[in-house]
C-alpha cells in the first residue's frame, strides 16, 4: 500500500489512474489475491452496508437492548417526507442512512466496520445518499469503498482508528475524511481534490473526544455519525469548489495522531469524561449497570 | 510509518455483530487466537481486562465476544451475543476480572487470557488496536515467555525433536510463501520454539498448507 496521501496522489497523477484503481492494484499485490476475489469481497461489504441501512429504516426501525437509542432514523425519514429539511433533503438523507446504520450497530445487528463499528454509519451515510443523487452504479460504489479504504489505511498506520487510543476524531473523524475523499472521486473530482477533501474533513473534527455514556456505543456515537456524514459532504463540496486546506493531508494525519496521544484517558473510550461524566450520563450508567460508579 | 494495518479490508470491514469493532470484533479475534493456541476449547479460562476494556467491557459486549472467540465463532456469527450461555452449557469455566493497574502490554484495550485444562496452562496477552485488528504481544506457551512484535500474522513452530533440520525446512518454506521480518528461537523444556513475525496477510490456503505440513505449527 501507499506510505502517504501525497505518494498516492502523485502516483495517480503520473499514471493517470484513479485512486480507487491504485488501491485495488495495491491490494491485489499485497494479498496475492486475484482482482475478482478482492472485488467480490468489497461487493459483500457494500451489500452488508445496504442491508444495515434498510434494517434501520424499515417499519419502526430498531432499538438497542438498553433502550437508549433506536427509532430515530424513522423519525428523520418521516420528517423528510413531511417537511423540507433546513439542511436540504440530500444532507438529511445522508444523516438518516448514518443514524440507521449506527442504530443497527447499537442493537447488536450486523454492520460493516468502516473503519470501526462505532463509526460504521458515517461512510455509508454519504455513499447511499450519493447513489441516488449522482446515480452511482454498483461499480462506482465499490470503487468508492476502495478509495476510502486505501486512504483509511494511511490514516490508520500513521495515527490510529480507535477511540481508546485517539478519541472519536480517529473513528468518526477518519471515517468522515475517507468518505469525503471518496465522494470527490465519485463526483468526478481529481485525486488532488480528494486529498484536499480528506484534509478539510479531518481538520474539522480534530479533537473530537470519545465519551460514550456507560461505555456503550450509543450516546453520543449514533448522532456523531450524522455529523461525520454531513461533514464529509461539506468537505467534498469545498474541495470540488476548489477550496484549499492550507495544511496538507499528511500533516493533518500527523496532527490527528498527536492530538490523540495528548488526549486524557478519561476522554478515550473509558466512559468517564465528557458526556459520560455528566450527571445525566452517570445516572444512566447507574440505571443500566447498577450502583457501581 | 507503522505497518499495523496491512489490508484495505482492515479498514472497510470486518462484517460483524455490533456494537464495537475494537471491543467486540477485536475481542472475538483475541478469543479465537486463544482457542488456536490451546488447540481446542479450553475448559477453564480467566480473562483479565485492563484500561478501556476493564471500564467498558459490559457495555461493549466484550465478555460475549471473548466467549465466542474461545469457542471458535467468527465476528459475524449470529451466536456471538449468546456465547456466554453457550459456553456455560458446554461446561466452560469462564471468569472475567477487571484489573485496575496499567496494561502489562501497554495498550488501553488489553485482555489477558489464562487457559488451563489441569495439565497445561497457556497465557495470551492481546490488545485490540481498532477497527477489529488485534495484536498479540505476549504468549506463555510450553513454560516459556514469547514476545512477538505484536501485529499478525505470527507463526509459531514447536520442534519437539529439538533438531535444527526440522526448523530449517519450515524456515525455507516460510521464506518462499510467507516472508517474515523477524525470527526468534526459544528453548522450552520439551521443545524448541520458533516464532516468526510474518510481513503480509496469509491467505487461508497458505495457513492450511503450513498447518497440514507442519502439525506443530500454529498460524495466528
Amino acid at each position: 500500500m501507499y506510505e502517504s496521501v501525497k505518494e498516492l496522489v502523485r502516483t495517480a497523477e503520473e499514471t493517470k489512474k484513479s485512486l480507487s484503481e491504485l488501491v485495488i492494484l495495491a491490494e491485489c499485490q499485497d494479498s496475492g489475491l486475484s482482482r475478482s476475489k478482492v472485488w467480490k469481497r468489497m461487493q459483500l461489504n457494500l451489500a452488508t452496508m445496504r442491508a444495515a441501512i434498510e434494517r434501520g429504516e424499515n417499519g419502526a426501525g430498531v432499538r438497542s437492548q438498553t433502550g437508549l437509542t433506536g427509532g430515530e432514523a424513522i423519525k428523520i425519514k418521516k420528517y423528510r417526507q413531511q417537511r423540507t429539511p433546513l439542511a436540504g433533503d440530500a444532507m438529511m438523507a445522508a444523516v438518516e442512512n448514518a443514524i440507521a446504520t449506527n442504530e443497527v450497530n447499537a442493537a447488536m445487528g450486523v454492520v460493516c466496520a468502516t473503519p470501526t463499528a462505532g463509526s460504521s454509519g458515517t461512510l455509508p451515510g454519504a455513499l447511499f445518499m450519493l447513489e441516488k443523487r449522482l446515480g452511482l452504479n454498483e461499480e462506482q460504489m465499490i470503487r468508492f469503498l476502495f478509495t476510502a479504504g486505501g486512504l483509511g489505511l494511511i490514516i490508520a498506520n500513521h495515527a490510529g482508528i480507535a477511540g481508546a487510543t485517539g478519541g472519536c476524531q480517529e473513528e468518526v473523524g477518519s471515517a468522515s475524511a475517507m468518505a469525503a475523499a471518496a465522494a470527490v472521486e465519485a463526483a468526478g473530482g481529481t485525486p488532488e481534490q480528494s486529498s484536499q477533501a480528506l484534509a478539510i474533513a479531518l481538520s474539522n473534527l480534530l479533537g473530537l473526544v470519545c465519551d460514550p455514556i456507560a461505555g456503550l456505543v450509543e450516546i453520543p456515537c449514533v448522532k456523531r455519525n450524522a455529523i461525520g456524514a454531513g461533514n464529509s459532504l461539506i468537505a467534498a463540496d469545498l474541495a470540488l469548489a476548489g477550496c484549499i486546506s492550507k495544511i496538507p493531508a499528511d500533516e493533518c494525519i500527523m496532527a490527528l495522531d498527536r492530538v490523540g496521544r495528548s488526549m486524557p484517558v478519561a476522554l478515550r473510550e473509558t466512559g468517564i469524561g465528557g458526556l459520560a461524566g455528566t450527571p445525566t450520563g452517570q445516572t444512566i450508567k447507574a440505571r443500566i449497570f447498577g450502583k457501581r460508579i | 510509518m507503522s505497518n499495523k494495518y496491512k489490508s484495505v479490508f482492515d479498514i472497510i470491514g470486518p462484517i460483524m455483530i455490533g456494537p464495537s469493532s475494537s471491543h467486540t470484533a477485536g475481542a472475538v479475534q483475541i478469543g479465537r487466537i486463544a482457542n488456536k493456541l490451546f488447540g481446542k476449547i479450553p475448559p477453564k479460562v480467566t480473562v483479565h481486562y485492563y484500561g478501556s476494556f476493564a471500564q467498558t467491557h459490559r457495555g461493549h459486549g466484550t465478555d460475549y465476544a471473548i466467549a465466542a472467540g474461545i469457542m471458535g465463532f467468527l465476528p459475524h456469527d449470529s451466536r456471538v451475543p449468546l456465547a456466554p450461555q453457550i459456553a456455560r452449557q458446554q461446561g466452560i469455566d469462564l471468569r472475567f476480572v477487571e484489573e485496575s493497574g496499567d496494561s502489562p502490554i501497554h495498550h488501553p484495550n488489553t485482555a489477558i487470557l489464562v487457559m488451563t485444562d489441569g495439565n497445561k496452562q497457556i497465557k495470551v496477552s492481546g490488545c485490540s488496536i481498532g477497527g477489529g485488528a488485534v495484536e498479540i504481544r505476549e504468549i506463555n506457551l510450553e513454560g516459556v515467555e514469547i514476545l512477538p512484535a505484536g501485529p499478525l500474522p505470527i507463526v509459531i513452530f514447536r520442534d519437539y525433536s529439538k533438531k535444527m533440520a526440522n526448523a530449517l525446512a519450515i524456515n525455507d518454506d516460510l521464506e518462499q510463501k510467507a516472508p517474515f521480518s523477524r525470527r526468534q528461537v526459544l528453548r522450552a523444556p520439551n521443545c524448541d520454539i520458533y516464532v516468526y513475525d510474518i510481513q503480509n496477510k496469509m491467505q487461508p490456503a497458505t495457513v492450511t498448507y503450513f498447518e497440514e505440513k507442519y502439525p506443530t505449527a500454529i498460524c495466528l
